[in-house]
């Protein structure tokens, strides 16, 4: 997936005095006030429903936890630039620290390709799903269910930065919008290129769709292998962790959840 | 000095005295190897918090807070290899046998880092060879292959560096290594190609000199 363009604005510094959990803020950082108490409300129910990690926003604040639609990213394309000599340094003294002599021929040049390379594999922290998505959501009157299935998806477990990988499988049910397909799986990407667990991974894909299309219904299934099981470990070659996340009537009616999940199977 | 005074004027060797003398050494070797080795685990540890700072994650947060830790020794464990020889590993499991036809060993899954990303290679080894009055018991074949798979490596030589330990340890008459891997540097960037696998072969002796016995072993190893 290419790099969107994005314009620089004064918030892709660092916020001050916040700190970033995966692109979640912890209630800390200044922001403005989300406009409308009933998009506020809906937003912070849907965060509710969803179990947010961090404690809900005390009362009064009506400043939703989970504004994913709104989350400022945590790095631009220069702060790249800028880490890249320190990433460099610190993989050439996790090659020493493994026995490994940086100064063979086939070491000379790994720490900044591993560098690089882990920048890639984080790139989520980079974009926002607003410059993702805007202009692809379309009026329509649909209302039967849209899926997505079998979108690769490769991400790094953040305990021990080592590869995740699977497929993805996104339906929804529009209610008088419809979103661009290849935006689901840009979604995806977007919180796939992170330092990532599972069940967060799954929820924020959900979230995401659900902030910007308020359908009827969210459902995402995610299967995976995981290297820190299957490299190290207790090495079981075969394992495969599967997560799903039902909003809005795929939670509430069996039926179109059964629906769903045998669309997704066959 | 004071105890091997003692015992050059007794004229005899205390046993004991020296044997404990010995396992104090041992011991002294063995604890300055574990500090050596828990510094590096410590200069490990850093090197993974300078990442995950400069990557834009804030390391204070719950899930990150021992990942330095886990990726460091998830690190170690991948590359043990470093610390293992084809002797410790094969020793007493060579066999006087009077067996001269194809032996082969497939479908071994084999994990190993990618030298140039620091990313995951995995796929499967087979190995075969025609032994020369020794055979090898048969799981050692899969050990070797982890010994060479678990270091920083490129696939062209992991399997030369398999098929050469084997010719090393048994002499025998031929061996034959093809290894099947997929390359997540490959996969999950640069390309992107997700169906991808890359093929080696590394065949000496006979497997290299008699196309017969290389047609034999491959149709073996690579039917579905």
């Amino acid at each position: 997936m290419e790099d969107s363009e994005q314009t620089q604005n004064s918030s892709t510094e660092k916020p001050d005095g916040g700190s970033v959990q995966n692109g979640h803020f912890d209630g800390r950082v200044k922001r403005p006030a989300p406009g409308g108490s009933g998009r506020a409300a809906s937003a912070a129910a849907s965060a509710a429903a969803v179990g947010a990690q961090i404690p809900c926003a005390e009362s009064g604040a009506h400043r939703p936890v989970m504004e994913s639609w709104r989350e400022e990213r945590t790095r631009s394309m220069e702060d790249n630039e800028t880490s890249l000599p320190s990433l460099a340094a610190a993989y050439t003294t996790i090659l020493r620290g493994l026995g490994e002599d940086p100064q063979r021929q086939g070491l000379l040049k790994t720490p900044w390709r591993a560098a690089t390379a882990m920048q890639f594999f984080t790139k989520g922290y980079q974009e926002k799903i607003i410059d993702v998505l805007n202009d692809a959501i379309f009026d329509e009157d649909h209302d039967e269910m849209v899926i997505v299935k079998d979108i690769d998806m490769f991400s790094m477990c953040e305990h021990h930065l080592v590869p995740i990988f699977g497929r993805v499988h996104i339906g929804y049910l529009p209610n008088k919008r419809v979103l661009g397909l290849s935006k689901l799986a840009r979604i995806v990407e977007i919180y796939s290129r992170r330092l990532q667990v599972q069940e967060r991974l799954t929820k924020q894909i959900a979230v995401a769709i659900t902030e910007a299309l308020k359908p009827t219904g969210v459902g995402v299934v995610i299967e995976a292998t995981h290297m820190c099981m299957v490299m190290r470990g207790v090495q079981k070659m075969n394992s495969k962790t599967v997560t799903s996340t039902m909003l809005g009537v795929f939670r509430e009616d069996p039926k179109t959840r059964d629906e769903f999940l045998a669309l997704i199977k066959c | 000095m004071e105890y091997q005074n003692a015992s050059e004027m007794n004229g005899g060797v205390d046993r004991n005295l020296n044997a404990s003398k010995h396992n104090s050494l041992c011991r002294e070797k063995k604890d300055s190897k574990d500090t050596v080795d828990a510094k590096k685990l410590s200069h490990i540890e850093k090197a993974y918090t300078t990442i995950l700072s400069e990557l834009g994650e804030n390391v204070d947060r719950e899930g990150l807070l021992r990942t330095p830790l886990r990726a460091a020794k998830a690190m170690q464990f991948l590359t043990k290899g470093y610390k293992e020889t084809t002797q410790d590993v094969l020793n007493d499991a060579i066999f006087d046998e009077n067996h001269e036809e194809i032996v082969i060993v497939k479908d071994i899954e084999l994990f190993s880092l990618c030298e140039h990303h620091l990313v995951p290679f995995f796929g499967k080894a087979h190995i075969a060879y025609l032994p020369n009055k020794k055979v090898v018991g048969l799981s050692k074949l899969a050990r070797i292959v982890e010994i060479f798979s678990r270091r920083l490596q490129v696939q062209e030589r992991l399997t030369k560096q398999i098929a050469s330990a084997i010719s090393e340890a048994l002499e025998p008459a031929g061996v034959a290594v093809v290894i099947e891997a997929v390359h997540m540097c490959m996969v999950m960037r640069g390309v992107q190609k997700m169906n991808a696998s890359t093929v080696t072969s590394v065949m000496l002796g006979r497997f290299h000199d008699d196309p017969t016995t290389r047609k034999e072993f491959l149709n073996l190893t690579m039917r579905k």
